[in-house]
């Protein structure tokens, strides 16, 4: 192990890592949720009101690098925070659930409609996020990497247009489609740049063009320039996030110039960094409902040591995680990672 | 007879294991030329032709049964296929279940007034706190498609809302969908539900949606996985044979 490298801080750490360079040792990342309803009570910060309000929302995402050791602090726990100052019909849930988009109300129909409030980054559910960036970058800033999120374009489409008219549409009128793309494009960019004057150090970028529902032709076609055109705006290390299958698409979100990708265990991690062939760092990919939710500590050390045997640079949960998530088994990744790294040294 | 259609014999070539491929082609070998454009067009989403195309089958005398066996379903089996093999995603399907709406519009009414033995009766449901309806939506297409009489509760479900739905359509197969990791678990709490109402045992249930896995259905307790639409069908005819012979047994 290099002595330049030892004895990081957990920010140190974080942004060696998306940049490439050397670290003590492969951080534990957050690029989404790892709230729990037990660090809810912990800190009494419970959902929804965590998500609305920031000072509470701060106290909880401290959680993640206070009690759970991570190196990384996301305060945006869901997908909903712009689509709610948009106007998106909203359902708040309970403290064991995430707030959801009603997507069956969508709100615009063409992307002509297309239209951002000028009240957008201070209405209260986007200044939630910038307000506890604030506050966690005041106590935390120098210690951990505090991580924000602006939903992409794609996301962003199905909260307004709804996913099945917005899906219908890209075979209908593709063109159409695009514009809808490019117009949402400036939302993400709008949001990011007020998380980054918040503090943020890094951003993620969800934009749910997953194999689950669209080809890889699909992300190469409609969004792997608009995702070059953010990645250039945005100048912080950004961390693109997309769910599900998505070996397909790897070698075209390679090319965006993103610092990472955030990929889901349905990915297999060795064929994941063949796939994007060393250029783009690779976040993951921890399986959530099987794994972290339903097994033990013993069964996410295997996954973790699986993911640093194959390379993955930074190693966190594939996506936000279920809220009934035990904690003994959120703590055994950072354990995993201390024990691998006691073992075989650093990648 | 071969596939006559130029374009529905291109579609037929995306169908690679033998035992598909024999079963596609001897239900569509030998139908009407009409049956076959019929087919083509939903698959290629064309929903416009297949209403233009239906209305006309029927007017020359083509029965309700003909339509949907030898054009609707001919095509959306290769749909089916499609989908399942990564060929074609979401907006693909899509867009042959409008086709396909739209020729069922006509023949539905008719094949209702007919009374003919439904494949099964299926509650399908996205669990509580969930509102993501798409993959819940492409199985209930699949499911009628397939002969099955469907009964959609919609999303944000509560086991409450499940058990009523069954006991009030006297169903056969439950399912349930979730998009969630935070409502996955509602599976399982519905499914406990059943048992604590004495009703487990009158309907077979299946789960399904992006982050369910076989190991998470067999742990809620589930009696079957889909692993997708067309998988929801086979899955669906499985319990439904299985709860007969519970029941006869």
């Amino acid at each position: 192990m290099s002595p330049l490298v030892e004895n990081m801080t957990s920010k140190e750490r974080v942004m060696a890592a998306l940049a490439g360079d050397p670290v003590d040792r492969p951080p534990v990342c957050t690029p989404t949720n790892v709230a729990t309803v037990e660090l809810m009570d912990l800190v009494d910060a419970p959902f929804p009101d965590a998500n609305r309000d920031g000072e509470m929302n701060a106290r909880l995402a401290a959680t993640a690098y206070t009690e759970l050791g991570f190196d990384t602090i996301a305060p945006y726990f869901s997908i909903i925070q712009e689509s709610s100052a948009l106007g998106c019909d909203m359902q708040w849930e309970q403290k064991d659930n995430w707030p959801t988009v009603r997507m069956s109300n969508p709100i615009w129909k063409t992307s002509s409609e297309v239209t951002i409030p000028s009240d957008f980054l201070e209405h209260k559910d986007t200044r939630t996020i910038t307000d506890s960036i604030r506050i966690l970058k005041q106590e935390f800033g120098d210690e951990v990497a505090i991580v924000g999120k602006t939903m992409g374009p794609w996301t962003l489409a199905y909260h307004v247009f709804g996913v099945e008219p917005f899906l219908l549409g890209t075979v209908d009128d593709p063109d159409e489609t695009m514009k809808s793309l490019e117009a949402l494009k400036e939302i993400t960019i709008l949001y990011g740049k007020a998380q980054i004057d918040a503090g943020a150090d890094v951003l993620t970028v969800p934009d749910h063009a997953t194999g689950d529902l669209v080809s890889s032709e699909y992300y190469r076609r409609f969004l792997m320039e608009l995702h070059q055109e953010i990645e250039e705006e945005l100048p912080v290390p950004l961390m693109l996030h997309i769910c599900g299958a998505t070996i397909d698409r790897m070698p075209y979100i390679a090319e965006t110039g993103m610092a990472a990708f955030h990929f889901d265990s349905k990915n297999d991690p060795v064929e994941a960094m063949a796939a994007v062939d060393g250029k783009i760092r690779l976040v993951g990919n921890i399986n959530n409902p099987t794994t972290l939710y339903a097994r033990g500590p013993k069964e996410v050390r295997a996954e973790v040591n699986a993911a640093l045997d194959a390379g993955v640079q930074l190693i966190g949960p594939e996506c936000a995680i279920p809220l009934k998530t035990k904690l003994e088994n959120l703590l055994a990744i950072p354990d995993a990672i201390e024990d691998w790294v006691a073992e075989r040294g650093t990648n | 007879m071969p596939i006559t259609h130029e374009g529905l014999a291109r579609e037929f070539e995306f169908v690679s294991n033998p035992g598909e491929q024999k079963h596609i082609s001897e239900s569509i070998d030998g139908t009407a030329p009409i049956m076959q454009e019929i087919a083509y067009e939903l698959i290629v989403g064309n929903n416009i032709d297949v209403d233009r195309l239906t209305v006309e089958a029927l007017a020359e005398g083509f029965t309700a049964n003909q339509l949907l066996d030898d054009g609707l379903l001919n095509g959306m089996a290769i749909v089916g296929v499609k989908f399942r093999d990564n060929l074609i995603f979401v907006p693909e399907v899509l867009v042959a279940a409008r086709a396909m709406k739209a020729g069922m519009t006509h023949i539905e009414p008719i094949l209702s007034a007919s009374g003919a033995e439904p494949a099964g009766v299926v509650i399908m449901g996205t669990v509580k706190g969930d509102l993501h309806d798409i993959g819940k939506n492409l199985c209930i297409m699949m499911l009628r498609g397939a002969g099955f009489v469907v009964h959609d509760i919609g999303v944000d479900s509560s086991p409450e809302d499940f058990i009523d739905a069954a006991e009030e359509h006297e169903a056969h197969v439950v399912g349930m969908s979730a998009l969630l990791t935070t409502t996955m678990p509602n599976m399982g709490r519905t499914i406990a539900t059943f048992e604590d109402m004495g009703m487990r045992d009158e309907v077979r249930i299946m789960v399904g949606g992006a982050p369910v896995t076989q190991d998470f259905a067999d742990e809620m307790g589930a009696d079957a996985y889909g692993d997708n639409a067309v998988d929801a069908v086979d899955k669906a005819k499985e319990l439904v044979l299985l709860l007969a012979e519970l029941k006869s047994s």
